[in-house]
C-alpha cells in the first residue's frame, strides 16, 4: 500500500519535473528566436526577387529566392572598395594599437615608477569621457592636417581608442607570468628588453590576440568617426556605405540586406568562436579582486 | 592597389620614426646624464631635433624670427630639462619610463591634446562662418563663457533643452540598465538549468552581441517599419492598428532595440558567475528548507555581486555613452529630437547643426557630470579597489 503510494508520488514528482524542464526549454527557444529573427528576416530580405523586396511576406525562404541581390551589391555598389578600405584601416589600427599597448602593459606589470597609480587611473578615466567628445578636436586636427578622406587620417583617428583597454587586459595577464622566468633569462645575460620580446611576449600569445581582436572589432564595426572623415564614397568604410544603402530608398532594401549579411556572417564566426576568451578579457580586473 | 599600402606603410613609418627619436632622446637623458658634455650637446641636439621639426610641419618655409624665438625657447627648457635629469632624476627609473614612452605619445597626442583643444574651442568661438579662416590663419576671437551660458539657455538642437535632455538620458541610463540586467538574470537562470542543448543556446542568444552594431540596430531599425515591419505586420494581422513607431514612438523605439542589443553580454557574465558558485550552498540551504527565492536572495545574488557590479558600471557608462543606436535609428539633421540624449544631442550639435564651440562647451559639462557621477559610484561601491592589485 505504501510502496505504491511512494510510486505514485514519485511519478507526479517526476511528471511536474518534465513540465518543468520543457517550459524552460520552451522559454529558451522563444528568446532565442528573438535573438536569431532579425538576422533571419535579412536573410529573408536578401533573397527576394527584384520584383517582391517591398512586401509584408513573412516567409524566411520567399518565394522565387534568388541571389540577385548579392550580385547587385557588387555591380552596383563600391561595396568592394568599402570592405578593402574597413580592412587597412582595421588592421594597420590594430597593430599599432597593439604594439603600443603591449610595452605600456609590461611597464605596469613589473616595474614600481612614480606616477604608476595615476597612469592606471587616467586610463580608466578615458573610459568615461563622453562619446563623441574627443571625435570634434581629433576632427579639427585631421582637417588642418589635410588628411581628411584618407587612410593615414583614419587610421590616427582610431589608433588609441582601444589602447587603454588593451593595457588593462595585457597588464593583467603579464601578472600572471611567473617574474622568476625573465630572472632565469637575466641571469644569462639576456637584457630586460631581450626577456620581454623572447619570453613574455611569447608567453602572451593568446592575451596579444584578444587585444588585437578588440581593437579590430572596435575598429571594423565604428561608424560616428568614420561619417565625419570619409566625405567620398570610393573611401567609404563599409558601416557607411551600409547606412546610406538602407538610408535612401526602400527599393536597396535587398541590397542593403545582402551587404550586411556579407559582413556580418564573417565577424560573428570570429566573435562567437573566440567570445569565451573576449570576455575573460573585460572582466578579468573586477573578477580578480 | 599600391596606394593604400604605401598609406599605411607612411604612416607605419612615421609612427616609429617619432618613437624612434623619443627613445632616443630619453635614452640619450637616461645613461649619459654624467658625461661633462652631457648638457650641451643635449641643447644642441634637442634644438636641431625641434628646429626641423618646424621646418618639416611647415612645408620647409620657417620664419627667421620664429627660428630666434623657437630656438632659444626650445635651450632654455632643454637647460632645465638636462639638468633635471642630471640631479634629480639620475638614472632612476630609466625602464618603465621608456617602455611607457610609445603609448604615452600617443595617449598625449591623440587623447590628452585634443582634451586641452576643446577646453580651448569651448571659450572661443569657432562655427561654420569663422571655420574658413581659422583653418588658414588659425586665430579664433575669444568669449569667455558665451558658450557655456547657451548651453543652458538655448536648445543644444533646433527645440529640445538641456534639462529635456539631462532627463532624458537618466532615464534613458535607468530603464536600459535595468532591463539588461532583469533580462540577463533570466536569460542566465534559464540557461543555467538546463544541461540539454546549453551550448546551442548560449551561441544563439548571443547573436545580437555578436553582429555588428551598424547592421544589428539598422536591421531592428527596418522591423519598426511602419508598413513593412515585422512589429507592424504582426499587429495589423492581429486587429490592432499599426503603430508609427520611428515617427511618434523613437524613443520607445530606440530603448527596445537597445534593450534587445544589450541583454545578451550581461546573460553571459551573470551565467559565467552563476557557473562559478558551488552546488553546495544550494543543497545545504534546501535541506535546511529555503525557498527558491530565498536561496536566489540569499546565495545567488551576494555571491554574484563581485561580477555583476563592475558588469553594471561598465553598462552603465555604455549605456550613457551610447550615440550609435540613437543616431543610427533617428538619423541626421532634419530627423526627430524626440529620442536624442546627450551625447546623440552632443554629436548632432557638432556635425549636423556645425556650431563647433558651442559642442566643446556643451562636452565639457556633460564630461563633469559624468565624472562626478563615475567618482561618487565608484567610491560608493568600492569598486576600483579591486582593479589596482
Amino acid at each position: 500500500m505504501t510502496e505504491r503510494r511512494s510510486a505514485a508520488i514519485l511519478k507526479a514528482h517526476r511528471r511536474r519535473q518534465a513540465l518543468k524542464t520543457a517550459l524552460v526549454h520552451g522559454a529558451l527557444i522563444l528568446a532565442c528566436a528573438v535573438c536569431v529573427y532579425p538576422l533571419l528576416r535579412i536573410l529573408a530580405v536578401s533573397l527576394r526577387p527584384g520584383d517582391r523586396i517591398i512586401s509584408t511576406d513573412l516567409s524566411l525562404i520567399p518565394q522565387g529566392a534568388t541571389w540577385v541581390s548579392y550580385a547587385r551589391v557588387f555591380a552596383e555598389t563600391n561595396f568592394l572598395f568599402w570592405l578593402w578600405n574597413s580592412l587597412v584601416i582595421t588592421v594597420a589600427t590594430s597593430l599599432v594599437g597593439v604594439a603600443l599597448a603591449s610595452t605600456a602593459a609590461y611597464a605596469f606589470s613589473r616595474f614600481k615608477f612614480p606616477g604608476q597609480k595615476l597612469g592606471l587611473s587616467f586610463l580608466l578615466g578615458t573610459q568615461m569621457l563622453p562619446a563623441g567628445m574627443l571625435i570634434l578636436p581629433l576632427f579639427l586636427m585631421i582637417m588642418r592636417l589635410k588628411l581628411m578622406n584618407t587612410y593615414l587620417g583614419m587610421v590616427i583617428a582610431y589608433s588609441v581608442s582601444s589602447l587603454p583597454f588593451s593595457i588593462w587586459i595585457l597588464k593583467g595577464y603579464f601578472d600572471t607570468i611567473p617574474r622568476s622566468l625573465e630572472e632565469a633569462a637575466l641571469v644569462d645575460g639576456t637584457s630586460i628588453f631581450g626577456a620581454f620580446y623572447r619570453i613574455v611576449l611569447p608567453l602572451s600569445t593568446p592575451a596579444l590576440a584578444i587585444a588585437f581582436l578588440f581593437n579590430f572589432t572596435q575598429a571594423w564595426n565604428e561608424y560616428l568617426v568614420a561619417r565625419v572623415i570619409l566625405t567620398d564614397s570610393f573611401k567609404y568604410t563599409w558601416t557607411l556605405g551600409l547606412f546610406d544603402l538602407q538610408g535612401q530608398y526602400l527599393t536597396q532594401w535587398g541590397m542593403f540586406a545582402a551587404a550586411s549579411l556579407l559582413v556580418t556572417i564573417p565577424v560573428m564566426a570570429v566573435f562567437l568562436y573566440s567570445s569565451k576568451w573576449l570576455l575573460t578579457g573585460m572582466t578579468l580586473g573586477g573578477v580578480k579582486g | 592597389m599600391l596606394a593604400p599600402v604605401l598609406q599605411v606603410a607612411q604612416f607605419a613609418l612615421l609612427i616609429a620614426g617619432a618613437v624612434a627619436l623619443l627613445e632616443g632622446w630619453l635614452h640619450y637623458h637616461f645613461t649619459r646624464h654624467e658625461k661633462s658634455w652631457f648638457v650641451p650637446v643635449g641643447v644642441l641636439g634637442t634644438m636641431a631635433l625641434v628646429l626641423a621639426g618646424a621646418a618639416a610641419a611647415a612645408g620647409g618655409s620657417v620664419e627667421p624670427s620664429r627660428i630666434l624665438s623657437l630656438g632659444t625657447g626650445t635651450a632654455i627648457a632643454e637647460v632645465l630639462v638636462a639638468l633635471f635629469f642630471r640631479h634629480v632624476v639620475r638614472g632612476r627609473h630609466s625602464l618603465p619610463i621608456m617602455l611607457l614612452a610609445p603609448a604615452a605619445l600617443g595617449l598625449g597626442l591623440l587623447i590628452a591634446y585634443p582634451l586641452v583643444f576643446e577646453v580651448y574651442l569651448a571659450f572661443h568661438d569657432l562655427k561654420l562662418t569663422t571655420i574658413m579662416a581659422w583653418s588658414r590663419t588659425g586665430d579664433l576671437p575669444f568669449v569667455g563663457l558665451k558658450h557655456f551660458r547657451k548651453v543652458f539657455t538655448s536648445s543644444p538642437l533646433s527645440e529640445v533643452s538641456f534639462w529635456q535632455l539631462l532627463l532624458r538620458t537618466v532615464w534613458w541610463t535607468f530603464v536600459n540598465v535595468f532591463f539588461h540586467v532583469a533580462g540577463g538574470f533570466v536569460m542566465a537562470l534559464l540557461l543555467n538549468s538546463v544541461t540539454r542543448f546549453k551550448g546551442l543556446y548560449r551561441m544563439l542568444l548571443i547573436v545580437p552581441w555578436a553582429m555588428p552594431q551598424v547592421v544589428a540596430v539598422l536591421a531592428m531599425r527596418g522591423e519598426f517599419h511602419s508598413q513593412y515591419g515585422f512589429i507592424n505586420i504582426m499587429l495589423v494581422e492581429s486587429g490592432l492598428g499599426p503603430v508609427q513607431w520611428l515617427g511618434q514612438h523613437p524613443f520607445l523605439t530606440c530603448t527596445i532595440i537597445n534593450v534587445w542589443l544589450g541583454i545578451p553580454f550581461m546573460a553571459v557574465v551573470i551565467l559565467g558567475g552563476l557557473q562559478s558558485i558551488s552546488r553546495h550552498y544550494y543543497d545545504a540551504a534546501s535541506i535546511d528548507g529555503a525557498s527558491a527565492f530565498q536561496q536566489f536572495r540569499m546565495i545567488t545574488l551576494p555571491l554574484i555581486k563581485p561580477v555583476l557590479a563592475p558588469a553594471v558600471t561598465l553598462g552603465t557608462v555604455w549605456t550613457f555613452n551610447n550615440i550609435n543606436v540613437i543616431y543610427l535609428v533617428t538619423g541626421q539633421a532634419g530627423g526627430t529630437e524626440d529620442a536624442d540624449i546627450l551625447v546623440s544631442a552632443l554629436y548632432k550639435a557638432a556635425f549636423a547643426f556645425y556650431r563647433y564651440s558651442y559642442s566643446a562647451a556643451f562636452a565639457l559639462i556633460v564630461f563633469l557630470l559624468l565624472f562626478t557621477f563615475s567618482m561618487v559610484w565608484l567610491k560608493w561601491s568600492k569598486g576600483s579597489e579591486s582593479l589596482y592589485d
